[in-house]
């Protein structure tokens, strides 16, 4: 039965030409749906977020519902996405391909801490949502989103002179997204960073006094702050960033 | 011999009180209330959980053993209020209406029974507050009754929802244990409500179902019989809509792993078990250890569940945690004959 509303299907993989065993099976069978089946148990998750101040409590959910029934995000906002009892199900079972999807999701809460009130096995949800956040980020697990990478081009940018080249900053990332503004609406944008007085860009560059002693000392603040939140993931995993 | 003291007239103390009395035993049976039966006689329980027999025949019986009998000496709207061990036995000194002072007595079974719990504890389902939502102790007197009118209006509901677990195995109120009564009690309320009313839609609402045992069967026959329909998700807040006419229940269905705002006619929540203010009393003045939980604890729960460690002491029924009435009787049963050969020795 052919697939009508191929739009709708998760994780389709589409090759335009395929030959299986010397017969061309490509044109209107090259649609193919991802496996559904979880094979990735792996409770390194559950371990770290455990091992954290903020997810002492993770091993104590058992999967009532009373925090998602009670969010305002998931309920009275409609973001069903968000659902703690769910991330914190995957989390302890170490669905973590599963849990990837949600990375962004995660920081959607606003902390209102109606779930802690409410959980009537006592687990801290909103801490220990925010800990499985941070293990996505940290561990590389969720493939970055734009807002990641422009933070991080943000900070490069500034770390550079000690102060914006918003310019330079807005170049470097639309490179690093492989997608262009046009021409008319940069010049345009240029000249009013020119006009404003911000545009410290090429041969306009500035520099902050002193920031040649001033940034060592904060990039081995930043590293060692992010060396601190890594402490204890697992090694084998490597940060990925892209698309 | 001296009279065996026995404290609390529900089905623990009926039933020590009656076995003693058929052991030849003299009994003062001291009771709080102004009637024996303790809480099924107290909320006018209908059916009893797993096999529906109408709570009748079984405090019936219980009770007329109780009242035919000149062996036993009945103290209603009693308490005790101070006790005295002896070389054997205790002196007491009970307090009520038709005597006070102090009385020998060769041996003690404390069988004062539990609570249920107080919902409006927990305020974010607003019983007290809303008509429609009703604890599902009121509700066995309702449906005992066939009272089944929607407070708001009194016109017959047509969606009822009941919610387990509520103050049961939850620290937020401070109750952490399983209350054992709830799911079978609530299911069986289900059945009656759909064997009486076919056309009144009945939904549970768990965490998990812990109908244990043979009790199953209950559980499996409201599914096959009576379709009862379960949702496995913790109701969060009850808001109510229409003016108070119904009530909006608001949870995560965890199986969708989605939102349900579902609206009812009737909520019932099955609130759970908690010591008795005569146990916590009854542990003060007799000197008795109590867990974690305010029960009353047996000093070998494994090997003799009905003795409190100190001599002449024996416990039964929900006084030392949450229990079914056959329970009950079968530890006042056990209580009786520990009491009667430590008064007779």
């Amino acid at each position: 039965m052919p697939i009508v509303e191929k739009s709708l299907v998760e994780g389709l993989q589409r090759t335009e030409t395929l030959e299986v065993e010397g017969i061309d099976v490509s044109g209107d069978w090259n649609t193919f749906i991802a496996s559904r089946v979880h094979t990735d148990l792996d409770l390194s998750i559950v371990d770290w977020v455990r091992g954290q101040p903020q997810g002492t409590t993770i091993d104590r959910c058992w999967q009532c519902g009373t925090c998602t029934a009670g969010c305002c995000l998931h309920t009275d906002y409609g973001l069903e996405e968000f659902n703690p009892r769910y991330f914190i199900y995957l989390a302890q079972l170490g669905f973590e391909k599963e849990l990837a999807r949600y990375a962004q999701t995660v920081w959607r809460c606003v902390s209102c801490n109606k779930c802690v009130e409410r959980c009537p096995k006592g687990v801290k949800v909103e801490e220990v949502v925010h800990s499985i956040g941070t293990y996505l980020e940290l561990s590389g697990t969720a493939p970055k989103s734009p807002a990641d990478r422009f933070d991080e081009a943000y900070t490069r940018n500034l770390l550079e002179r000690g102060i914006l080249d918003e310019a330079g900053l807005f170049q470097a990332f639309e490179a690093g997204e492989g997608r262009t503004l046009p021409t008319r609406e940069k010049l345009r944008m240029g000249l009013k960073l020119l006009f404003s007085g911000r545009l410290h860009t090429g041969p306009l560059a500035k520099r902050t006094r002193g920031w040649g002693r001033l940034r060592p000392v904060l990039e081995r603040m930043l590293a060692e702050d992010l060396a601190g939140r890594r402490r204890g993931l697992p090694s084998r995993r490597p940060p990925t960033g892209g698309p | 011999m001296n009279p065996v003291l026995v404290l609390g007239g529900g089905p623990a103390g009926l039933s020590a009180a009656a076995e003693l009395a058929a052991l030849g035993a003299p009994v003062l049976l001291v009771e709080k209330a102004e009637y024996l039966g303790g809480n099924p006689k107290r909320w006018h329980y209908s059916l009893l959980a797993p096999d529906l027999t109408p709570a009748e025949e079984v405090m019936g019986p219980l009770l007329r053993r109780v009242e035919d009998t000149d062996l036993i000496e009945r103290r209603l709207r009693s308490t005790v209020t101070r006790a005295e061990p002896r070389d054997r036995g205790f002196r007491v000194e009970l307090s009520g209406p038709e005597s006070s002072g102090w009385r020998e007595v060769s041996s003690v079974i404390l069988a004062t029974g539990f609570d249920h719990f107080d919902s409006r504890r927990k305020y974010e389902y607003g019983y007290g507050r809303y008509p429609a939502l009703i604890d599902f102790k009121e509700f066995e007197g309702m449906i005992h009754d066939d009272r089944l009118t929607r407070p708001s209006d009194g016109a017959l509901p047509k969606r009822i929802a009941w919610l387990l677990c509520v103050g049961s195995r939850d620290v937020q109120v401070g109750n952490p244990w399983c209350c054992r009564m709830g799911c079978a009690v609530s299911i069986k309320q289900a059945v009656e409500v759909r064997q009486k009313h076919p056309e009144i839609d009945a939904y549970v609402y768990y965490m998990d179902i812990r109908t244990y045992g043979l009790w199953e069967d209950l559980y499996w026959k409201s599914m096959n019989q009576y379709g009862v329909k379960f949702v496995r998700g913790r109701i969060g807040q009850i808001t109510q809509a229409e003016g108070g006419k119904r009530l909006v229940a608001t949870g995560e269905d965890t199986l969708l792993s989605r939102p349900t705002e579902v609206p009812f006619d009737m909520i019932v929540l099955a609130s759970g078990m908690e010591p008795g203010t005569g146990t916590k009393d009854a542990a003060q003045i007799f000197g008795l250890h109590v867990g974690p939980e305010g029960f009353l604890t047996p000093k070998l729960s494994d090997l003799n569940p009905v003795d409190s460690g100190r001599p002449g002491i024996f416990l039964a029924g929900a006084a030392t945690g949450p229990k079914a009435i056959p329970d009950s009787v079968t530890e006042g049963m056990g209580a009786a004959l520990r009491a009667y050969k430590y008064a007779r020795d």
